[in-house]
């Protein structure tokens, strides 16, 4: 086969969009819809059919060079190695899945054509993420995805909050790609390439605190997208958006961009220590964070937004103490159940009549068992129940930060397992507020599209039996996955089958142990107790007003400092005092002609005087 | 003898000239300029130039002083009280500023070591002058009685009253 | 002999700036054509003192075409007087002050 043919998978997506955008708005809503689905369907179906070219080292395939500039080469070339074969499947399937539901969620509202190009438009920025060869190339679906995100946040932007919702995030995300924009002209001027292939290759010969301060700017513009510490403040904002931008964008797909980059520069990122390190240290603070925040939220998708950090974070633990196979496999399980889940609330909002505070809901067990079957589903793979997939891909980060050595990462390991406590708690919370029990609120019963109810199951089996994909060999399987990416995949993990049962055993007991709490806690409602801790962590700890007092306020003041002093007074008051004091003078000078003769005689007088001077003068000297 | 002439007659033009122009009655003025033109026509005379002497009676006392006259009495602007005239506020700086322009003058004069001779005397008798005029300077003579002519004639413009003459902003403003 | 140039001139010289103080100090319009009239006159006796001094007849040829130019502006001046004080029935020279500003 052509590896020319393997730019069908992000240009699929691209075609679709760009019709939808220019037509879309004359076309019926079916062939819209269909547009987008198709172009989404193709690209899973190219991802399959070209999966044999993964295998080994991959394809790398050019279409033609972007600049050539001096020793600067861009060229549009794809790298199909293990690593993004996999990361494109799972995005174009879950897109698809997602493409499918959001025409039932959007079948009511306007905007469709702008909607489906947008959101096929962003498949194709997070397809040129992922399959890209060359940073720069990488970046221009980093930024794609961030304009993306941004109109999908403020798709309804004719209420003001959503406006800021999609700006904010913009803004935030932007931040870190400044980090990242510095990055790349480092690694670009350190050695002499852009391509992702040359710079893992000359990494070895790049001195320790180059690499430290490299990982930790890329970091930093991971961050920013994968909503990270120190920046993350935009993602339980980003709920604003409709709920299928919240289930591609903010479950599957951009929030792994951080963790798919950092696995792609693996190689020159594992030469640093402190940057995996720093790395291992993010992920793990920010997993704790946001399940603590998670605990005290009242909308059921901030929950899971919350929950979408916490997760992400734990990828990032498992890439900062060297296992990317890890990350990877807890990466795709979690798309799986975090997209089901975000459809599920969907239905969920859908089914209760626009109701998003989970402390309004209950007993919807009973009205929609489809629903509940499959956000349970999804459910016990978050909170790690076991044999499901997430307890899999979550134990296999667990054993990695253990036995990574050394009493830091063992404290990581701790907290990364109160986090899983936490996790289970929330989890159930969230299930008994909002499926047991009689229902709160008499919300009028909308039907569900089959669209939204039918695209369920698939997720939910995938989640369930997703371990079946790298199933470790103390249970008994041939890890697939690992054996798959290879040397992708990272440092392996050497432990004990004894350990790895150990820490199973540890993680069911800590799984039983949340849901019993929660169950004491939630299953039976007794109302709200709001109280001074909750708030706390229902604001995220105040991490907006700590952004606000740190950085928007200074802002704010060195902006009018420029506006008032420098512009208005500086500036202004330059240019019109120079005007001003040129008609004073002006009127000064005005007052010599007087109109009457005598004064023009004496200035004659004047004149004289001054000849005569001048002529007496030459005379003396 | 010509000398202490001269002399007599500076002294006496240069007092007319001072009562003609602190006077405040223009008439008063005009009497005293008279006097002055006098004695200047004398002082011609002893420069050897009788013909310009004459002139200066006949031209200047004679006719111009008596033009002034005319519009001064046709302008009814010497009434019987004599109006104020400009104190020292107004003839204090003009006194300092003319000292020193001719105090400047004087000290220009005086250092030009060739005035100190005397002028030998001389005369220029009427036939010289007037073959002088009309000889050398014929084109200038008629020049000047052209001059004269445009001057006759602005003057009558310029002194028209009734129709015909120039308008005024006083008439403009009074006509639609 | 008669007296030296230079006396003649610091006698001209006088008269030139006594005319001169009478324009500059003197309110009324025809006392100012007064003060030109001296000034003219003091001109006219340097001229003829640098006839008398080089014993050419031109200085006094000179004096002549001055008396003439003089008759004529003083009778366009009168009538421009004339006229002004039809005007604004005045002839205090401060009063014709419209080209101020």
């Amino acid at each position: 086969m052509n590896e020319k043919l393997l730019f069908l998978i992000p240009l699929l997506p691209l075609a679709a969009g760009v019709l939808n955008a220019l037509f879309g708005r004359r076309l019926p809503r079916a062939l819209v819809a269909g547009l987008a689905v198709g172009g989404v369907a193709l690209a899973t179906l190219s991802t399959v059919v070209f999966w044999p070219l993964a295998a080994g080292e991959g394809t790398r395939a050019t279409l033609y060079t972007w600049m050539a500039s001096d020793n600067l080469r861009v060229p549009v070339a794809i790298l199909f190695d293990p690593l993004a074969a996999s990361m494109s499947l799972m995005v174009t399937f879950v897109s698809t899945l997602i493409h499918l539901y959001a025409v039932g969620y959007m079948a009511e509202e306007g905007g469709n054509a702008r909607f489906f190009a947008l959101l096929n438009l962003f498949v194709f920025a997070m397809l040129t993420i992922v399959l890209a060869d060359n940073l720069l190339l990488l970046f221009l679906g980093w930024e794609g995805v961030g304009f993306c995100s941004y109109a999908l946040i403020g798709f309804w932007f004719r209420e003001e909050k959503n406006a800021l919702a999609g700006r904010k995030a913009f803004l935030v995300t932007r931040a870190g790609d400044v980090f990242f924009g510095i990055a790349m002209l480092w690694l670009f001027a350190a050695t002499g390439t852009l391509s992702i292939s040359g710079i893992n290759q000359a990494a070895s010969a790049l001195p320790p605190d180059t690499l430290f301060w490299l990982t930790l700017l890329l970091l930093t513009g991971a961050c920013g997208k994968s909503a990270q510490l120190p920046l993350m403040t935009w993602l339980p904002d980003a709920m604003a958006g409709p709920t299928p931008v919240s289930a591609l964008i903010h479950a599957a797909t951009m929030v792994t961009a951080g963790v798919y980059l950092l696995g792609r520069l693996f190689p020159l990122v594992s030469l640093s220590p402190a940057g995996m390190a720093t790395i291992a240290a993010v992920g793990a603070l920010t997993a704790i964070y946001a399940a603590s925040c998670a605990l005290a939220q009242r909308e059921i998708k901030r929950v899971l937004a919350y929950s979408t950090m916490s997760q992400v974070g734990y990828m990032f633990l498992a890439v900062g103490v060297g296992a990317v196979g890890g990350a990877m496999f807890h990466l795709y399980v979690h798309a799986f159940f975090k997209a089901l889940l975000f459809m599920g609330a969907g239905c969920v909002i859908h089914l209760t009549g626009g109701e998003n505070d989970i402390h309004r809901m209950g007993g919807l067990g009973r009205r929609s068992p489809l629903v509940f079957w499959s956000f349970l589903a999804g459910a016990l793979c978050l909170a790690g129940a076991p044999l499901t997939g997430g307890f899999f891909s979550k134990d296999a980060i667990l054993l990695a930060a253990f036995v990574a050595g050394g009493l830091y990462f063992k404290i990581l390991w701790g907290i990364a397992a109160t986090t899983a406590l936490l996790t289970a708690v929330y989890t159930f919370r969230l299930l008994y507020l909002v499926f047991a029990g009689a229902p709160r609120t008499a919300g009028a019963s909308h039907r569900l599209p089959a669209a939204m109810t039918w695209t369920l199951p698939p997720l939910a089996l995938l989640g369930v039996f997703g371990g079946l994909f790298n199933l470790p060999t103390a249970w008994g399987g041939d890890g697939a996955l690992g054996e798959f990416l290879g040397p992708l995949a990272g440092e392996q993990v050497h432990a004990s089958h004894a350990l790895e049962w150990g820490l199973a055993g540890l993680a069911t007991g800590l799984f039983l142990v949340g849901w019993l709490a929660a169950r004491w806690r939630y299953a039976s409602y007794r109302g709200e107790r709001p109280s001074p801790a909750k708030t706390f962590f229902l604001h995220g700890w105040q991490a907006d007003r700590l952004v606000d007092v740190l950085l928007v306020r200074p802002f704010r003041v060195l902006a009018d400092f420029f506006w008032q002093w420098v512009d208005r007074k500086g500036i202004d008051g330059f240019l019109e005092g120079g005007g001003a004091s040129l008609m004073r003078l002006g009127g000064a000078l005005r007052r010599l002609t007087t109109g009457r003769v005598h004064s023009y005689l004496a200035g004659f007088a004047w004149g004289l005087i001054a000849i005569l001077a001048w002529m007496l003068a030459g005379f003396i000297e | 003898m010509a000398a202490i002439l001269f002399y007599i007659l500076a002294a006496t033009a240069l007092g007319a000239t001072l009562m003609c122009i602190t006077r405040r009655n223009p008439v008063h003025a005009v009497i005293y300029l008279v006097n002055a033109f006098f004695a200047l026509a004398l002082i011609f005379y002893i420069l050897g130039a009788p013909l310009v002497a004459a002139w200066e009676v006949i031209i200047y006392a004679g006719a111009i002083m008596v033009l002034f006259l005319f519009i001064i009495m046709m302008l009814e602007l010497a009434p019987t009280e004599t109006p104020r005239g400009p104190g020292w506020r107004r003839w204090g700086p003009v006194v300092v500023l003319s000292s020193v322009l001719l105090g400047c003058t004087v000290a220009l004069i005086l250092a030009d070591p060739g005035g100190g001779a005397a002028i030998p005397t001389y005369y220029a008798s009427p036939r010289e002058f007037g073959y002088a005029l009309f000889h050398e300077y014929a084109l200038a003579v008629q020049v000047v009685s052209f001059q004269l002519l445009f001057a006759a004639v602005g003057a009558y413009y310029v002194g028209r009253s009734g129709p015909g003459a120039m308008e005024t902003a006083e008439d403009r403003e009074g006509s639609p | 002999m008669i007296v030296p140039m230079s006396h003649i001139l610091i006698f001209s010289g006088i008269m030139f700036f006594l005319g001169f103080a009478c324009v500059l100090a003197q309110r009324n319009l025809i006392m100012i054509l007064i003060g030109v009239e001296v000034m003219l006159n003091a001109v006219g006796v340097t001229l003829a003192g640098a006839s008398a001094l080089w014993q050419q007849v031109d200085g006094q040829i000179f004096v002549i075409f001055l008396m003439a130019m003089t008759s004529a502006e003083v009778s366009i001046s009168l009538a421009v007087v004339v006229y002004l004080s039809r005007r604004k029935k005045t002839i205090e020279a401060d009063a014709f002050s419209e080209m101020n500003g």
